[in-house]
């Protein structure tokens, strides 16, 4: 039930669907933009010989060349730097970073120059870029390697920020990042790499629109559980078990953390009156909270409770070993559902 | 299952070649990260190179005697297609375990 799109298609017609990994869904996109858009380039510590450290661009630099699959000093300022002028000149710059906290350093040139060349020039250097970066936690690695920085770009006016939960968004989301005509932050959740699914690449979503806004995973109408990223497959699975409850919970992936689709929002809330927001970055000024504002301003009247965050803590992300400790998981979550299904009005 | 090439590293002090005197690893086996895979012998010194990482090999490059160039290949590996990189590792799917239950009276006011 978690791609509930790739069984709405038109009836008695194949949908073309192959089953892959979140990162052989990301390689093929990436190879099919670079095919299409000869002002392509794609470029990152590792990303040109070895094909990245997590091999998402495998194969691409000798199927594409040099000159438009390369290796980068290390140097993730530079890395971004260089986007900016690659940009100016015409290009389309797949830049990565190669994990969440390494982006730190290149922070001045995304918030000062990428986010801003646009309207700098009055509109006539639009900076096309799409910045990967696997990004949030649960792979057991040191500092540095699984922090949530969705709320820090988002709060940068010029930037979008999306973030893929299986393979078949991951394909999407990513063509449609790489056409776009503004920055975009693609935070890819490292932890769900490896995890396959079914990819139709002929259709995003159902009825063939844009990747837009956020997408109903699976429908309910007791409460409706917000995440993004790799919280989603752990949201599924809490819907499964509320099930058994009795507990009919409905899951919307945000998908694109700037904008958000507020509208999809109200509209799942306002049929669940009950909302539980998820996400693995710390609690103060997470993207938790502009959630629950959203869902507030348009459902107040109808609300059972108030919105419930279920988030990681205030501290810096932990190594490896606390990690379980540290990211939402299936008990806390349900915790969060409990307390907004007996909250009483005072 | 993937393979991955290991070149012949820079074995500094400018050199760039170096001489194949024995490897100690054949197609076939097992090898464990940091286990000698061959001895080599530049004009400076004979040294053992320690395997980068774990895998099976799949070939070698070069007999007794014969010269290797710096960043030419040396030995290539069999890995599994689903190897974490270089950190971390690849979260296992396991089934979902709670230990609270739910409970509510839900009016449908």
């Amino acid at each position: 039930m978690s791609n509930s799109i790739l069984e709405s298609g038109t009836p008695g017609t194949e949908a073309a669907a192959t089953v892959m990994s979140m990162q052989q869904a990301l390689n093929r996109a990436l190879d099919e933009v670079l095919a299409e858009n000869p002002k392509t380039v794609i470029f990152g510590e590792d990303c040109g010989r070895l094909g990245g450290v997590f091999r998402i661009t495998d194969g691409l630099q000798a199927k594409h060349g040099t000159q438009r699959v390369f290796d980068t000093p290390l140097a993730e300022s530079g890395i971004l730097g260089m986007s900016v002028g690659l940009a100016m000149a015409g290009f389309h710059p797949i830049p990565e970073v190669q994990f969440d906290g390494f982006a730190y350093p290149a922070v001045n040139q995304i918030v000062c120059q990428i986010a801003r060349m646009n309207y700098r020039s009055r509109g006539t250097l639009p900076m096309p870029i799409t910045l990967r970066v696997p990004s949030f936690g649960g792979i057991r690695a040191p500092e540095h390697h699984g922090e949530s920085l969705e709320a820090l770009f988002a709060h940068v006016p010029g930037l979008k920020v999306v973030s893929p939960s299986n393979p078949h968004e991951a394909y999407h989301l990513l063509k449609y990042a790489a056409t776009r005509p503004d920055p975009v932050i693609f935070m890819e959740p490292k932890s769900r790499y490896w995890q396959k699914g079914e990819v139709d690449t002929d259709s995003a979503d159902a009825g063939g629109g844009a990747p837009t806004g956020a997408k109903v995973m699976r429908e309910g109408r007791h409460l409706t559980l917000v995440a993004w990223g790799a919280m989603v497959a752990r949201c599924l699975q809490v819907a499964e078990l509320a099930a058994e409850d009795g507990i009919e919970i409905e899951v919307l992936d945000l998908r694109w953390l700037k904008p958000i689709d507020a509208a999809s929002l109200a509209a799942s809330v306002r049929k669940t009156r009950r909302a539980v927001v998820v996400h693995e970055a710390p609690l103060t000024s997470g993207l938790g909270a502009e959630v629950a504002q959203l869902i507030t301003q348009a459902c107040f009247s109808t609300l059972k409770a108030p919105v419930e965050r279920v988030t990681g803590f205030d501290v810096p992300y932990p190594s490896g070993d606390l990690e379980d400790e540290y990211i939402p998981n299936i008990d806390r979550i349900l915790f969060g559902i409990q307390r907004v299904l007996e909250y009483k009005r005072g | 299952m993937a393979e991955l090439s290991f070149p012949l590293p820079d074995l500094g002090e400018g050199l760039i070649e170096a001489t194949v005197l024995e490897w100690l690893v054949a197609p076939g086996d097992q090898v464990e990260r940091n286990q000698p895979l061959v001895e080599v012998e530049t004009t400076k010194s004979a040294v053992e190179l320690p395997s980068p990482q774990a895998g099976k090999v799949v070939r070698i490059h070069g007999g007794p005697g014969d010269r290797i160039n710096v960043g030419e290949p040396l030995i290539v590996f069999e890995v599994p297609d689903n190897t974490a990189g270089i950190v971390g590792t690849v979260p296992t799917e396991e089934a979902p375990k709670r230990r609270v239950r739910l409970s509510a009276v839900l009016d449908e006011d």
